[in-house]
C-alpha cells in the first residue's frame, strides 16, 4: 500500500507533499515517513495519507486558471504611481512573483 | 489544554486542529471568524450591482473579479470556523440568511451610487487589509492560512478602488463633487470601522491574550488614519470637520468619539438597523432564488458528455 507524505516544516507553516512510502498500515506509514522523510530536513509535522484517497484532476481534464491574461485583476495593472501600504506592497510582491510564473507550468 | 496554557503558548499559528483546545478558546476564534466570513460575503453583495453599473468593461471585469475573490474568501473562512467545532457550516450561513449572522458595520449601508464605490472598494478593504495583513500571524493556524491567500488577492481590490478615486477625483467638477459628497456620508462609517475604542471593546482582552487578534481597534485606527487620511487629501477629498479629527503632539490620531453615532453602531451591530435589513433579506433572496442551480448539483443526475469542467480563473 502507498502512502503520499507531506511535511510540515514548522508549526504554523503549510503541510507539503514530499514523498511517499510504501507501508501495510497506517502505523507503519507514519514510522516509515518519519524515517524517510523526517530525518534529513527540519520536520514539524508530517501526515501520510492513503494514495487511493487522493483525488487528482489535471490539465488534461480541465482548463485551470492563471494562464490568461486578465491583466484587470492584478495589482500591477494598476498603476497610481503613489505610496502604498505595506501590506499592499506585500500583496503585489506576491502577485508579480505568480504572474512571472504564469505560462510556465 | 486549559486557558492557561493557551495564554501562555498563544504565538502566531501556534495551533491547530491537532491540539485541543478549550471551548472558551474555540467560541472566541468562532465568533472572530464567522463575523469574518460574514463580512466577505455581505460586502460581495454589495458591490455586485457594479458589474453592471460600472461605466467602462475594464471596470465591469474588475468588479466581477473582486465579487468572486471576496465569496472565495468568505468560503476560505467558513472553513477556518467550522474547523473548530463550536458552529457547522450550514448554521453559520443559515444564521447570516435569518439575521443573526454579525457583520461588518460598514456593509449595512446600502450602495447605489458608483461614486460611492471608492468609500468601500479603497477605504472600507484599505482598512480591512490593514487589519487582514496583522491576522496572518493570528493563533489559529487555519485562520492564519486564509489570510495568506485572502492578502495576495486584496491587494488588487485596494489598488482598484484608489485608481477608481483617482479617476473620478480627476473628472468633471460634478463628479468632484459628488464624490466628496459620497466621502462625507461614508467617512463616519470607516472611522467606526474598528469599532470603539478600545476601553469600550467587550471582546478585546481575551482574543488578544490567546493570540486570535494581533492588534487593538486603537492601534489599527491609528495606522488605518496615518495611511489613508493623506491618500484622501492627495485626491483632493476634504476630511469632513465632523467626526472631529487631529494629531496630537506626538504623532497619534485623536477622535472625538462623541461625534459618532454609537447608538447607529450598535444597532447595526445587533442586526436591527433597517437599512441594513435590507442587505440581509436581499441576500436571503438572492439566495433562495438560485436554490434550483444548488438542487441540481446536489441530485447528481447531471447527462453525460456535457462540457468538460471549466476551473473558476
Amino acid at each position: 500500500m502507498i502512502w503520499e507524505v507531506f511535511r510540515q516544516e514548522e508549526n504554523g507553516e503549510y503541510h507539503t507533499h514530499c514523498g511517499n512510502v510504501h507501508a501495510p498500515d497506517r502505523e507503519m506509514a507514519t514510522q516509515f515517513a518519519a524515517i524517510q522523510h523526517g530525518r534529513r530536513k527540519p520536520t514539524n509535522s508530517l501526515w501520510v495519507v492513503p494514495k487511493e484517497e487522493i483525488g487528482e484532476i489535471d490539465s488534461d481534464d480541465v482548463e485551470f486558471g492563471g494562464t490568461t491574461d486578465k491583466g484587470y485583476r492584478w495589482t500591477m495593472t494598476y498603476n497610481l504611481q503613489t505610496d502604498q501600504a505595506e501590506e499592499v506592497v506585500e500583496s503585489e510582491s506576491e502577485q508579480e512573483q505568480a504572474d512571472k510564473q504564469r505560462g510556465e507550468a | 489544554m486549559d486557558i492557561e496554557e493557551v495564554t501562555e503558548r498563544a504565538g502566531p499559528r501556534e495551533f491547530s486542529p491537532a491540539d485541543d483546545l478549550p471551548e472558551e478558546y474555540r467560541k472566541a476564534a468562532t465568533r472572530m471568524i464567522e463575523f469574518h466570513a460574514n463580512s466577505e460575503i455581505m460586502g460581495a453583495y454589495l458591490e455586485r450591482p457594479f458589474i453592471r453599473q460600472a461605466p467602462s468593461i475594464d471596470r465591469k471585469l474588475a468588479f466581477s473579479a473582486k465579487v468572486q475573490d471576496e465569496i472565495g474568501h468568505g468560503q476560505l473562512l467558513y472553513r477556518a470556523a467550522e474547523t473548530l467545532g463550536v458552529k457547522t457550516r450550514e448554521e453559520m450561513l443559515d444564521d447570516l440568511a435569518n439575521g443573526d449572522g454579525k457583520f461588518l458595520n460598514c456593509f449595512h449601508y446600502p450602495m447605489t451610487e458608483y461614486v460611492e464605490t471608492p468609500m468601500v472598494a479603497f477605504f472600507v478593504d484599505g482598512a480591512a487589509m490593514r487589519r487582514q495583513a496583522t491576522l496572518r500571524r493570528t493563533s489559529w493556524e487555519p485562520y492564519a492560512h486564509a489570510m495568506d491567500k485572502v492578502c495576495f488577492e486584496e491587494g488588487f481590490h485596494v489598488k482598484h478602488g484608489e485608481d477608481i478615486l483617482r479617476t473620478l477625483m480627476n473628472g468633471s467638477r460634478k463628479e468632484q463633487q459628488l464624490t466628496q459628497e459620497a466621502f462625507e456620508e461614508w467617512w463616519p462609517r470607516i472611522i467606526q470601522f474598528f469599532g470603539p475604542t478600545d476601553d469600550k471593546s467587550t471582546h478585546h482582552d481575551f482574543a488578544a491574550s490567546v493570540g486570535l487578534k494581533q492588534k487593538s481597534n486603537d492601534e489599527l485606527r491609528q495606522a488605518f488614519l496615518d495611511q489613508y487620511v493623506p491618500k484622501a487629501r492627495k485626491y483632493g477629498l476634504e476630511i469632513p470637520d465632523y467626526p472631529r479629527i487631529h494629531k496630537n503632539d506626538e504623532g497619534r490620531w485623536v477622535v472625538e468619539e462623541d461625534d459618532l453615532d454609537w447608538e447607529e453602531f450598535f444597532t447595526i451591530a445587533k442586526n436591527e438597523y433597517e437599512p441594513g435589513l435590507g442587505q440581509i433579506n436581499g441576500r436571503k433572496h438572492a439566495q433562495e432564488a438560485v436554490q434550483w442551480v444548488r438542487d441540481t448539483i446536489e441530485a447528481d443526475n447531471v447527462p453525460a458528455g456535457g462540457q468538460p469542467p471549466q476551473a473558476a480563473d
